[in-house]
């Protein structure tokens, strides 16, 4: 574009050319390529607000107070996307259930309380919880902030107060969220809440009504943590129980929206997952187990779900995961099995593949939550134990090629049903320790604290 | 008065000229857009938008439906009444929900929450729309209304999902065999997602009333909403019932 | 004319050209930069050809800094930064960590910025996908003379995508700015790659173009007129890989439909971030940073080139995201003014 090559155009007379040497050129090249490989630059607070210390300012003012997770907790600092850090409890946890996978994929939380007895983790798995109503939310539109908020805070101060019913402190239980949807909603709401003084002022009304303030004031988690990422800091103990070998698997993941898109400065990156450059729970389970986690170009896209879609107009739900999800996943990355962390992906990618037979499009690829996967690898039962009968995609060719004998675990399973008939019935915990209130709760006296059921 | 309005000249209801729908008045218009612009959320999830088209680009609706986000959005921001009232017809329904359009817009815009905004203010002006699309949500609306549970193992059955296969389970046993089977004491129910304690789901219609979501059933299914209040009404004099028997113990205690 | 020097940080387009400015008219000059060589980001980036010049930065800045290094007015410290920088107007004293004290009569920020980092925008690829690189790795490409390829496997891309607003005007990412500099340098670099591989299609993805004033017609007319460069307005979602080549999905904004297309190679026109340093700077110098983090400028209609603190100057892209051409021409404006401060102290300890 200039006339002349390395002359220059009205700088001066004593300019005159640099001549460096390929040599020179080269180590000017080789100083930013060394530099740009890492995550150097951290997203600075100055730059994008830290809703959690919104969160204590509020505190201090007296507005709220904040539910802490301690020492009692152990908990294990991770690293979120712009190298902050976030607290996830390991200890003394609060099953927030999700309605979607207690419903419809029942091995989802059997799995994870079956791990937790495993690595000898308390927790509380009580009836006095709803759905966070999210999904219905999201689905029909018949609800709004206030309720969505008002049912947030009811659903966590019952967590804070949940241990006064086996005579222990408040706080002593710390809220562990199993769905995607219930996580995501609940730190929208979280920053609604925080940015809002009218929306805490209706919601305090509310809370007031029900009995659920702490000294007349809102309580609010310090952290709202997705089972994953409990899982995730929890990798290396589940590994100290593995007994099947995985090494030969081709695993996808399905990352959920709800629980990375959503509030995406909470979402856990870890240098040591995919380099930091995805998201890590599942992928980092996956890979400390020894899987081979194969990437897919379709990795960022959505399941399909829909809230609303999967009710009443599933035709877009399978047409979307087959043709974006599994296809993909079987044709590209050939995949053994698709691995999930939240309740409506799996449920789509789950159901959507057997209609797929009648347009031509036959594809058996497993869905099972990382949880299941995990429990499957330190030897749960398939069936009495990962529930894996409820999924509607083929499992049995996968349990082979992990050497399990699916056809003497159904049989095992089915021999089981016959004492379930008669009564016999295994729990992972005491049935007493699910009622913390109202007809049927036994007072703490009559009850242990361990894990252990019966 | 009557001068008044005689004399400012009328905008004339919105048309569609080749629609066999009955025009909308500008003043029903206006009150659908006021309703938007005003609700809580709604300078949270809009700040502007710079056309870039990343919310479409990322959208998994807009690969099915005629539905783009970015076209949500330009309708709100230049307030385009009658854009607005068309695709709260349909177009609003159409999004999946999945937040990444949120997740990836550089204005930190909510296409999916504006869309979430719509949705709650059709449902309030009662739209067609709204009432159709919620038909065959009525089952999971009483359900987690009356109960604080989406879902329940007795309503996953192969009539309402037929084209999930011929096997609920690929263990055939009776429904409430298969629950117990579960070894989480929880899950022991077949028409709740989890045993809810009955305190739990009358402080749950609490919340409902409080919020005026009972009203918002009213609206789009009056049916629904009896049979709701009925439920609610007898769990409620269950639990007072409780409440009374216990205090008793206590005084004989 | 004062004993006492000035003190320059920082030795880039801006630093040379104050240090140059100022010793020119006999002032001293200090200048300090913690690199081991002088020339700012593009030497040290390894820019190639520059914008509007046309010129290679290696001659072109190279000359710049052969002329400062050549003045024996300017006493260059090269892996040096300024520890300390105390007192008052006339009574500076700044301590240089490499245990130097002087006593300067004003000091001049031309401190710069730092390249955003491609890896804070995951879902762009960049760092998964080694084909994913910078319009940085691409000047470094083109003025190592190894041309333009793809990392992976050293092909010859046959067709490359350019992503505008990489750090750049997102909120998502706490980068509100316009870069200013990257539609112009991008479309430069969109007729290098065509002029070198004629045969590779060159796709530009923008929210807006923003080749202002000259560079209109020289850089956007240009590169689609007499080069063939496709403009298409989206901004795209994330960038993946089907195993064999890059996969970009976007919105063709123009006809409202999602797209998903391949690419071998996929560039970021990364944007100008605040030096990684700034916060220490300004405490080091006892400035205030502007809300974005950049050095905040005194009132540009009575004090240009001023601070927070009187006798601290600034210029170039220290203040916010500039052109070389821009800080050059600021530089000169800060030395005037620093010398004017300079010579103030003197008029000021005469009386």
């Amino acid at each position: 574009m200039t006339e002349k090559q390395g002359a220059y155009t009205g700088f001066g007379p004593e300019w005159q050319e640099s001549k460096l040497s390929p040599q020179e050129a080269q180590r000017a090249t080789s100083w930013v390529e060394a530099r740009i490989d890492r995550r150097s630059m951290l997203t600075g607070k100055d730059r994008v607000e830290d809703v959690r210390d919104a969160l204590r300012e509020l505190e201090k003012d007296g507005e709220i107070v904040v539910h802490r997770i301690t020492e009692q907790h152990e908990p294990v600092t991770a690293r979120t996307l712009y190298g902050w850090t976030k607290k996830i409890p390991t200890n003394q946890l609060w099953h927030h259930k999700s309605c979607g996978q207690c419903g419809n994929i029942p091995g989802y939380p059997t799995s994870l309380l079956w791990l937790m007895n495993k690595l000898g983790t308390r927790y509380l798995d009580e009836t006095d919880q709803t759905s966070c109503t999210a999904w219905n939310y999201h689905g029909s539109g018949i609800g709004n902030v206030v309720s969505l908020a008002a049912v947030f805070l009811r659903n966590f101060h019952q967590a804070y107060v949940s241990a006064k019913a086996q005579g222990l402190p408040e706080g002593y239980y710390y809220p562990l969220v199993h769905c995607g949807t219930s996580f995501g909603n609940y730190k929208e709401m979280r920053h609604f809440l925080v940015h809002s003084p009218q929306l805490r002022e209706q919601v305090r009304k509310i809370l007031g009504k029900l009995g659920r303030l702490i000294d007349g004031k809102l309580l609010i988690p310090e952290e709202i943590v997705h089972y994953s990422e409990w899982l995730h800091v929890m990798r290396e103990r589940v590994r100290e129980h593995q007994v099947i070998d995985v090494s030969h698997i081709r695993a996808t993941v399905h990352p959920a929206c709800h629980v990375y898109k959503m509030v995406p400065e909470d979402v856990i990156y870890d240098e040591t997952v995919l380099d930091g450059n995805r998201v890590a729970v599942s992928t980092g389970l996956l890979q400390t187990l020894g899987a081979q986690v194969i990437d897919y170009s379709t990795w960022y896209d959505c399941c399909g779900f829909g809230f609303r879609h999967i009710i009443g107009e599933r035709e877009f739900s399978r047409s979307f995961s087959i043709d974006r999800k599994i296809k993909v996943a079987v044709e590209e990355a050939r995949a053994d099995v698709m691995i999930g962390h939240d309740t409506g992906c799996i449920t789509t990618l789950d159901k959507s593949q057997w209609i797929g037979k009648a347009v031509d499009k036959i594809y058996e690829l497993p869905i099972m939550a990382d949880c299941q996967f995990a429990a499957l690898v330190c030897g749960a039962h398939p069936y009495k134990l990962a529930q894996l009968h409820w999924h509607a995609s083929p499992f049995e060719a996968f349990l082979e090629k992990i050497g399990i004998d699916w056809q003497k675990a159904k049989a095992e399973f089915d021999a089981y049903l016959e004492e379930v008939k008669a009564g016999r019935i295994e729990t992972l915990y005491d049935p007493k320790r699910a009622i913390t209130s109202g007809p049927g709760f036994t007072r703490p006296a009559q009850i242990g604290t361990s894990t252990a059921g019966s | 008065m009557d001068e008044q309005v005689a004399v400012r000249p009328h905008p004339g209801p919105a048309a569609d000229p080749v629609s066999e729908n009955p025009p909308v008045a500008r003043e029903k218009l206006e009150e659908i857009f006021e309703d938007i612009r005003n609700h809580p959320l709604y300078d949270m999830e809009l700040h502007g938008c710079l056309n870039c088209g990343i919310c479409t680009a990322t959208c998994p609706s807009a690969h099915y439906y005629d539905y783009s986000p970015r076209e949500i959005v330009q309708l709100l921001w230049t307030e385009n009444l009658e854009g607005i009232y068309d695709a709260m017809q349909e177009k609003i329904w159409a999004c999946a929900q999945c937040y990444t359009c949120a997740a990836r817009c550089p204005f930190e815009n909510s296409p999916g929450g504006l869309v979430m905004i719509m949705r709650e203010v059709a449902i309030k002006h009662g739209m067609q729309s709204a009432k159709d699309v919620l038909r065959p949500f009525s089952r999971v609306l009483l359900k987690v209304i009356s109960t604080g549970n989406q879902l329940a193992p007795n309503m996953i059955t192969r009539d309402a999902f037929p084209d999930w296969g011929p096997n609920v389970s690929k263990v055939s046993a009776p429904l409430d065999v298969l629950r117990k089977a579960i070894p989480v004491p929880t899950m022991h129910t077949t028409d709740t997602a989890w045993i809810v304690n009955l305190r739990t789901s009358v402080e749950l219609y609490t919340i409902w009333e409080e919020t005026g979501v009972l009203q918002q059933i009213e609206m789009v299914d009056e049916n629904l909403f009896d049979v709701i209040r009925d439920v609610m009404d007898e769990k409620r004099e269950q639990y007072e019932e409780w409440l009374l028997e216990q205090e008793e113990d206590e005084h004989e205690a | 004319m004062s004993s006492a020097p000035i003190l320059v940080v920082g030795g880039g387009p801006a630093g040379l050209t104050a240090a140059h400015a100022l010793a020119s008219v006999g002032q001293p000059v200090v200048l300090v930069d913690k690199a081991d060589r002088l020339g700012g980001a593009p030497i040290l980036s390894g820019y190639a050809k520059l914008v509007p010049s046309g010129e290679w930065a290696r001659d072109a800045i190279g000359g710049m800094v052969r002329r400062v290094e050549q003045n024996p007015l300017v006493n260059v410290h090269r892996n040096t930064t300024v520890a300390a920088f105390e007192g008052e107007p006339g009574r500076f004293r700044a301590r240089l960590s490499n245990g130097q004290e002087i006593e300067p009569a004003a000091a001049i920020l031309c401190t710069g910025f730092t390249h955003f980092d491609s890896v804070n925008k995951p879902e762009w690829g960049f760092g998964t996908y080694p084909d994913v690189v910078t319009t940085t790795q691409v000047e470094q490409m083109l003025s190592s003379g190894r041309g333009v390829h793809c990392p992976s496997d050293g092909r010859e891309p046959e067709r490359v995508a350019i992503l505008l607003c990489v750090g750049s005007r997102d909120r998502q990412i706490g980068r509100e700015w316009c870069s200013k500099i990257c539609c112009t340098v991008s479309a430069n670099i969109a007729m290098e790659i065509r002029e070198a591989l004629p045969r590779c299609q060159v796709y530009i993805y923008y929210m807006d173009i923003r080749t202002f004033g000259l560079y209109e017609d020289k850089y956007y007319w240009a590169s689609q007129e007499e080069y063939r460069v496709k403009y298409i307005k989206a901004r795209i979602a994330e960038v993946t890989s089907d195993g064999k080549r890059l996969i970009v999905k976007g919105e063709d904004t123009l006809v409202k439909r999602p797209i998903t297309i391949p690419f071998d190679l996929v560039v970021h026109a990364i944007g100008m971030d605040p030096n990684v340093d700034n916060v220490l700077l300004a405490a080091t110098f006892g400035v205030k940073l502007e809300p974005h983090g950049h050095i905040a400028r005194a009132p540009t209609y009575s004090a240009m080139g001023g601070t927070s603190r009187p006798g601290v100057f600034v210029a170039g892209a220290a203040t916010g995201p500039e052109t070389i051409d821009d800080s050059i021409a600021q530089a000169q404006a800060a030395a005037m003014a620093a010398l004017a401060f300079a010579q103030g102290g003197l008029a000021r300890a005469a009386e």
